[in-house]
């Protein structure tokens, strides 16, 4: 294939419950450090959970002139500050970043804690007005619109309110751009700061776990929510090539597909369809997937649901392909959750690391895939699949290639 | 390889002046407008009163009435519209060919709604005791959800969240997906509901006509002083010609060239220089191939805003040069309101009659042209005209600018 229809990734970008930068969150992973602490951003004393993966030592006005941080949601901040990190990353200036040859894809699940604010107080107090500030920071667009806005990027500027895959579909379109021609480079992710009410409904979902949580165990209660942002800057291969930067990998290409079955719940063909997608769009086979970074949730109906689905695609090899979850590190940071994995995927096929489970204890018969328990572990991979399921049966799966010129 | 070339083969509207596509054509046509007294919600208390709102609605014309009552209205709306879509496409959806189908919805504000009645119930019932069937409504992709389980859709499903320009970018995003061979045929919808939420929201920060002067929706006419809401939702089914040939569908109208391009200005303000509009709206046509003179109508987004209308209308000549007095422009948005998400939907599927009926319709309202907003404006009557390729513009205050060319299939 030419270089020109190539897309790598060049720069990553991370605000993490277990790290800020790129550095630091691969080091946590790769010791299996867990984010989930007591909640302190917020009063916990009326929810049955009071813990979760919540971004600690944030200061926005690290990265951000502390002017604009206050028309910004914690959301867009997140998003921002990963941003500002995955060009330095990158080695790109403003200046070879702005004009309409890059663009901004990215993923939320609905907006931020500053709607919910606003929303509370209406509700609470009846009151009909607001003050301008806050609602700036409202609406969901205005967390890329602002990413545009910073960098003086003039290209297209995409916001997917996909539910918990957002990340995925967001750097799946951003690929698309580039593969094709229309963009040189794209600033793709996904982004959300803790709200309330995410806490109140996985809670009354009865899909929390009230201290840890435990992909593919047994005795896994449920998931724990957490927080953050990742971003990747993805550019065209003879672009990245012309200005000697430092790839980490090569997006090969992803597959879509929806359940079309119910509001909450994951179902088997369309998970299955899924993988099978990205495969094919992809143009690998079955047996050159090396490693699955699972959506892996820790809820006993998507673990399960996950690990058929990943025997239906892995078939005889299915016990060979390590598959991980780091939401037993990171919690389910939501919107931002596949893009953060995505960003996982990139380094463990640069360094030829696999991040583990944590928490793992008791094997479960339903879930008797190879999930790297507890330990990360040094093996080469070429080809990694990156799981992202969402709400009203949104799946996607990403994947990411070792670069190999 | 030549590239894919996509069609439209149906449509579907629920509008505040027209549910259904003959409706909505008529509407216009006569230049009958939806926007009356707001009854979704009490206005007493406030300076505005009016909006493009749906009256008359029923869903359960068009849905199945299982689960109906407990969706909100915005899903409602966009569920509806799809059905007429649907059925205007006589496409059947099958296990045989859905996986080859997906769903594309725009839509912004949609989710207020059902994170207040969340945050009601909790708020009455307390958090550890809320209804559990509330929760998956408050992710701004739930009403698209809900399309894909009611129509068993099961290609993709995604949701564009761009605000005034989502419905364009929606479009191409359903375009491209066909041109990568990623489906055959996309449903692709733009959705906004008249909400308090919304409208407390837009009266907050001034935008409203009627907070001074006249409540009226006038766009470039020199009374203009702010936005009227509206409501609706604009559906379109598209699919490559093959796809569109191998079924023998009726095929509306041929999806042209997209232009985008991001105002990276200032927060919630617009560029004084409209850029990103020209520049969108000279891609477009480029993408095209086609020259600007075969534009044959340009339908505006303008929403009654001075200076929104007063740059669309400077972007305009300055991109049509000599032909901007020539071309005719006008929007919709006179007779419907501002639907935001759901603009660009609407003005596509607006647009898509003057193709057949060789019309175009009257721009409402404009009586008295704003004088910085010297164009081609039609007068009070529909105006006979054969087009064969008109231009649809969207953008708003975020930065966002998109348009795109619709053609007559041949």
């Amino acid at each position: 294939m030419k270089d020109s229809g190539r897309v790598v990734v060049t720069g990553l970008g991370v605000v993490s419950s277990v790290g800020i930068g790129r550095e630091d969150f691969w080091d946590s992973i790769c010791r299996g450090k867990s984010g989930i602490s007591q909640i302190r951003s917020f009063d916990t004393s009326n929810l049955k959970c009071h813990r979760g993966g919540e971004v600690k030592n944030f200061k926005a006005g690290d990265f951000i002139d502390r002017r604009k941080v206050k028309y910004l949601g914690k959301t867009s901040q997140f998003a921002l500050s990963a941003s500002i990190l995955a060009f330095e990353d990158a080695g790109l200036k403003k200046k070879q970043i702005q004009g309409e040859n890059t663009g901004v894809f990215i993923g939320t699940t609905m907006g931020g804690k500053p709607m919910e604010d606003l929303l509370f107080t209406w509700v609470r107090e009846k009151q009909n007005t607001i003050d301008k500030i806050r609602l700036s920071q409202v609406l969901a667009n205005n967390i890329s619109n602002n990413i545009g806005i910073y960098f003086g990027i003039n290209g297209m500027n995409y916001l997917f309110p996909t539910a918990c895959a957002a990340g995925n579909y967001a750097i799946g379109y951003g690929y698309d751009m580039i593969r094709t021609g229309k963009l040189e480079r794209a600033v793709t992710g996904g982004a959300d700061a803790f709200f309330y009410i995410g806490f109140i409904g996985f809670q009354s979902l009865y899909a929390m776990a009230p201290q840890k949580c435990q992909p593919f165990d047994k005795n896994r209660k449920g998931m724990m929510l957490g927080e953050g942002a990742g971003i990747l800057i993805l550019e065209r291969l003879d672009v990245a090539k012309k200005r000697n930067a430092r790839i980490y990998a090569e997006i090969k290409g992803y597959g879509l597909s929806c359940d079309a079955y119910h509001p909450t719940a994951p179902e088997i063909f369309g998970v299955t369809k899924t993988m099978e997608n990205a495969l094919e769009y992809s143009g690998i086979s079955y047996k050159d997937i090396d490693y699955i970074s699972a959506h892996g949730t820790g809820t006993l109906i998507n673990d399960k649901i996950e690990c058929r689905a990943i025997k239906n695609i892995l078939k005889e090899r299915y016990k060979k392909v390590p598959v991980s979850s780091l939401k037993s590190m990171l919690g389910h940071p939501m919107g931002a959750a596949s893009a953060l994995e995505a960003i996982a995927c990139c380094l463990t096929v640069k360094h030829g690391i696999i991040p583990p489970t944590i928490n793992y204890k008791t094997p479960d018969p339903e879930c008797d895939i190879d999930c790297v328990p507890n330990h990360p572990r040094r093996q080469p991979v070429k080809i990694a699949l990156n799981n992202g399921f969402g709400f009203g049966g949104n799946n996607s799966s990403l994947v990411i290639g070792r670069f190999d010129n | 390889m030549p590239e894919k070339r996509i069609v439209i083969t149906g449509v579907g509207v629920i509008a505040s002046n027209g549910i259904g596509k003959e409706e909505f054509w008529q509407s216009l046509r006569e230049g009958k407008t939806g926007i009356k007294k707001i009854t979704a919600f009490d206005t007493t208390q406030f300076k505005v009163h009016t909006a493009g709102e749906v009256k008359d609605f029923n869903p359960e014309i068009f849905l199945d009435s299982k689960g109906l009552k407990d969706l909100d209205r915005t899903t409602q709306i966009l569920c509806s519209g799809v059905s007429l879509a649907l059925k205007d496409s006589k496409l059947e959806i099958s296990e045989r060919n859905t996986r080859r189908i997906g769903v594309v919805t725009a839509t912004t504000l949609s989710l207020l709604y059902n994170f207040t009645e969340f945050i009601k119930d909790s708020e009455k019932n307390g958090p550890r005791f809320v209804n559990p069937s509330l929760f998956p409504g408050i992710t701004i992709n739930f009403p698209s959800s809900q399309v894909g389980i009611r129509f068993h859709i099961k290609g993709f499903n995604t949701t564009v969240s761009t605000g005034f320009t989502a419905s364009l970018d929606a479009l191409k995003y359903a375009v491209d997906f066909i041109k990568f061979n990623r489906a055959d045929i996309v449903i692709v919808a733009g959705v906004e509901a008249l909400l308090f939420q919304s409208f407390l929201g837009y009266y907050s920060l001034g935008f409203l006509a009627g907070l001074k002067g006249e409540e009226i929706s006038c766009p470039f006419d020199k009374r203009h002083n702010g936005i009227v809401m509206g409501e609706g939702a604009g559906v379109l089914v598209i699919e490559s010609e093959i796809s569109a040939g191998k079924r023998n569908a009726y095929i509306y109208g041929e999806v042209g060239g997209f232009g985008n391009y991001f105002d990276a200005y200032r927060a919630s303000k617009y560029d004084p220089r409209a850029q990103g509009l020209k520049n969108s709206m000279s891609r477009a046509v480029k993408a095209s191939r086609i020259k600007i003179k075969d534009i044959g109508y340009i339908s505006s987004a303008a929403n009654s805003v001075p200076l929104q209308d007063r740059l669309e209308a400077a972007a305009i000549r300055d991109v049509f040069g000599k032909y901007s007095s020539l071309i005719p422009v006008s929007s919709i948005k006179s007779m419907v309101g501002e639907t935001m998400s759901a603009a660009g939907m609407l003005q596509i599927i607006s647009s898509l009659q003057m193709l057949h009926k060789g019309f175009i319709p009257p721009a409402v309202n404009c009586l008295e042209p704003d004088k910085d907003c010297y164009l081609n404006l039609p007068g009070n009557k529909p105006m006979d005209k054969k087009i064969k390729n008109f231009l649809i513009n969207n953008y708003g205050p975020g930065g966002n600018n998109a348009s795109v060319v619709i053609k007559a299939y041949n």
